[in-house]
């Protein structure tokens, strides 16, 4: 599937992450903006919290499994605005790359595992890719060259874990 | 059963001559039956047979199996309206006018502050927007949370401005942004142009409205026309102008913005029915103390234009009583028609709907103003006009009796007013003296000044004297429109052009004059937040040094007396807008104290009616 966002059509950036609230259990967000940081859509998850058979039976494996497969999947497909690529600063989203039809990068330094991978630079940030999926890179080196070099798309991750706390506090 | 092995290990440990003797018996003889009495034949091994058998019965009903499921992830979702398309940047329009670049504030950093952040390059501070207190839906919230920082917004990318704002200006602007009611009650010369230009940009640009009209007095059309050009030159704006078939198109075009002053609104707005009148997403009310009187045809037809956010901006939300914001708070719909808050109720409204600051609290980097009172002694043959018209005045008070009003005095005050001015027998002025002394030395050093008068004769009568070096030019409501926008300009640009004699009304609002180091009160106004507009025009933001102002005070007249009292007046208006708000609040002189200048008592009613004229601008 073509990522790249053609020529005639304006960029759409994907920003994914999660929080954990205590007693509630985990919680995804994905923001989609144009290249400016405007917003497009917004698209959360309700709460997810494994039962105590999925605690145990999938143990160190269950978070980057409702993270990177089942909440981030679950966005994607969700979502209304298609974003060319998503960023996110947590190593277990960027895992759900195997699961997504679209390029993941996560913040670099934070890649946990797959931290092995391509690494490229947009903005003022290094960004990171799955270790299986070297050909994102050329996605991303054209989105980085499209977004200005003091562009700082950690920024928009914190709007996305300011809107799920706002969410979740409407929603107690 | 004692295997072979050990009993040879216990043998050989028999080589130790300490231990103790003893008899080895070997265990391994050759018996059918053991001496445990079991048979051998018991030593065969069992014949077992293996075969599954099901632990639980069918009955049961538990399958020990676990297959992963997960129950399908609700999701909430936002998707935000799309922004207007506006207009691509025509590449000409740049040279056609150059913007001036101001420079923006320097950060100053202190040194304990370069000691803690070593040698990192500071952040950008962010300012963020917040939801308004009246934003309930998740939905609305949520528009806000997801918004980028201004300065994201503004800084070089999507919105180019031609200098980045101050920080009180970014709260400003995110202040307004998400306010469906809003006063911004800035100080003169804070930029609430600029403020309310660029928050109307972002909602246009973020989808939020579609259609905002801006509703000022006559002459500040220009005003705003220039200043849209410059904060926001992709905005188209249309001024309502034209006969009234003209005027009845544009009211009913969808155009992003349109540009209207208040008679005109009033006019047009008494002629349409409810059903012609036009809906907006915006309003937005310039000098907005235009609508304080409630019953006024300009403040029913403000409050009645259907609309869905109310803004207004004036630097003196009070210019005399607490009451005037009952008029603005109801504009704004938050309070009842007819509402009156008491003053608990007041400091509510103002804490969520008012947005106020001065330059005190904001602008600490502004070069000063420098006050400078100049008391005068009167020229002979002045002092003996205005002696003359006092006691003849006071004589003529006295005879009235009980018939005197306000009106009689006020009319004494004008005429030794205008007496301090100059005589107009001989033509003597001690305050044209001192001011011809200054503009010699202003022009020489290539200075620029503004005088403003209440009266547009004083100021003809000043430009007659006043020497061509001055390059004196006058500015009243005496001056037809079209020539006022050329007259700024030359005055701006012309290097001969030294002084702006304006009058009060006409200049006192809404005018950019940065640019002069000099303003000159050559009389006083009765209320000292008019004064102060007039000088903001000149110390305001871009100013690159000290603003000198003089005010000529004319001893032992009716000028101090007037000086004395407006000054003793303000403190008053803390109470109802908070610290900071002194430097403009004032208040009119009423009846009681114009009595008070000579000695008399207030005939009527307890000395509370307001006697000043209004500063309107079209009243000189």
């Amino acid at each position: 599937m073509s990522t790249s966002p053609a020529s005639n059509e304006s960029l759409r950036l994907g920003f994914l992450t999660a929080i954990y609230l205590d007693n509630r259990g985990h919680v995804a967000g994905l923001l989609v903006t144009n290249k400016y940081g405007r917003p497009l859509e917004f698209q959360c998850t309700a709460p997810v919290r494994p039962n105590r058979a999925q605690e145990l039976l999938y143990g160190p494996t269950l978070v980057p499994f409702l993270l990177g497969e089942l909440l981030s999947k679950t966005l994607v497909e969700r979502i209304t605005v298609k974003p060319h690529v998503l960023l996110t600063d947590m190593p277990e989203i960027l895992d759900s790359r195997p699961h997504v039809s679209l390029p993941v990068a996560c913040v670099a330094g934070k890649e946990g595992r797959t931290g092995e991978g391509e690494t490229v630079r947009i903005g003022k940030l290094s960004f990171g890719l799955h270790v299986e999926f070297g050909e994102d890179l050329k996605a991303f080196e054209k989105i980085a060259k499209e977004l200005a070099n003091d562009a700082d798309l950690l920024e928009p991750l914190e709007r996305v874990r300011e809107a799920l706390q706002e969410t979740m506090k409407a929603a107690a | 059963m004692f295997d072979v092995s050990t009993h040879s290990a216990i043998k050989e440990s028999q080589s130790g001559a300490d231990l103790p003797h003893f008899k080895a018996v070997p265990l391994a003889f050759a018996a059918d039956i053991f001496s445990s009495g079991l048979n051998g034949a018991l030593r065969r091994w069992p014949s077992v047979e293996i075969q599954t058998l099901p632990l639980f019965d069918k009955r049961a009903g538990l399958i020990p199996s676990w297959r992963p499921h997960w129950a399908k992830v609700p999701t909430f979702a936002v998707v935000f309206p799309a922004g207007l398309e506006l207009l691509p940047k025509s590449e000409d329009a740049v040279e056609a006018e150059q913007l001036e670049k101001i420079e923006p504030p320097k950060r100053v950093v202190s040194e304990a502050d370069s000691a803690e952040n070593g040698d990192q390059p500071q952040r950008k501070k962010a300012t963020r927007l917040k939801p308004p207190s009246d934003a309930i839906s998740l939905e609305d919230r949520l528009f806000y949370l997801l918004q980028p920082p201004l300065q994201t917004m503004l800084a070089g990318q999507e919105l180019v401005m031609p200098f980045e704002p101050f920080p009180y200006q970014y709260e400003g602007i995110a202040w307004l942004f998400s306010q469906k009611c809003a006063l911004l009650a800035d100080e003169m010369g804070l930029g609430k142009t600029m403020q309310t230009i660029t928050a109307i940009r972002l909602l246009l640009r973020a989808g939020h409205i579609r259609r905002v009209l801006m509703v000022c007095p006559k002459p500040l059309i220009p005003n705003w026309q220039r200043e849209f050009k410059a904060w926001a030159e992709e905005l188209p704006v249309t001024t309502l102008e034209g006969d009234g078939a003209r005027r009845r198109m544009l009211w009913q075009m969808p155009q992003p913005i349109l540009l209207a002053n208040y008679e005109l609104l009033v006019r047009d707005w008494a002629e349409m029915t409810d059903d012609e009148k036009p809906k907006f997403d915006l309003v937005v009310l310039d000098e907005a103390q235009r609508i304080k009187n409630r019953d006024s045809c300009t403040s029913e037809a403000a409050r009645s234009i259907p609309r869905k956010r109310s803004w207004a901006l004036t630097g003196t939300p009070i210019e005399n009583r607490p009451e005037e914001l009952h008029t603005l708070f109801e504009y704004m719909t938050v309070i009842p028609k007819g509402g009156t808050p008491d003053l608990r109720q007041m400091q509510r409204l103002s804490r969520d709907y008012v947005l106020r600051r001065t330059k005190d609290l904001v602008m600490k980097d502004l070069p000063p103003r420098i006050n400078r009172d100049e008391i005068l002694e009167l020229t002979s043959a002045q002092r003996t006009a205005y002696s003359a018209a006092e006691d003849d005045g006071i004589v003529h008070l006295n005879e009235l009796g009980d018939q005197i009003s306000v009106q009689h005095v006020f009319e004494l005050v004008l005429r030794l007013k205008q007496i301090t001015n100059f005589d107009p027998l001989t033509g003597e002025s001690a305050k044209y003296e001192r001011l011809a002394a200054d503009m010699e030395e202003i022009s020489a050093s290539g200075g620029k000044a503004i005088l403003f008068s209440q009266w547009t004769k004083t100021i003809d009568w000043i430009k007659a004297r006043l020497p061509a070096e001055c390059g004196s030019l006058v500015y009243h409501g005496g001056v037809p429109h079209k020539q006022r926008e050329p007259i700024l300009k030359q005055f701006k640009e012309d290097p001969k052009a030294h002084i702006l004699l304006m009058s009060y009304g006409t200049g006192a609002v809404g005018l950019n004059l940065q640019f002069a180091g000099y303003v000159f009160l050559y009389d006083r106004w009765w209320n000292p937040a008019i004064e102060d507009q007039a000088i903001n025009r000149a110390h305001r933001i871009g100013v690159k040094s000290a603003v000198i102002v003089t005010k000529f005070i004319c001893k032992d007249t009716i000028e101090e007396r007037i000086d004395k009292v407006l000054n003793e007046k303000r403190e008053l208006f803390r109470a109802v807008l908070g610290d900071g708000s002194d430097t403009n609040a004032s208040l009119s002189m009423n009846a009681s104290e114009i009595f008070g200048l000579f000695d008399l008592k207030a005939r009527h009613g307890k000395g509370t009616k307001k006697i000043a004229p209004k500063a309107t601008p079209e009243a000189a």
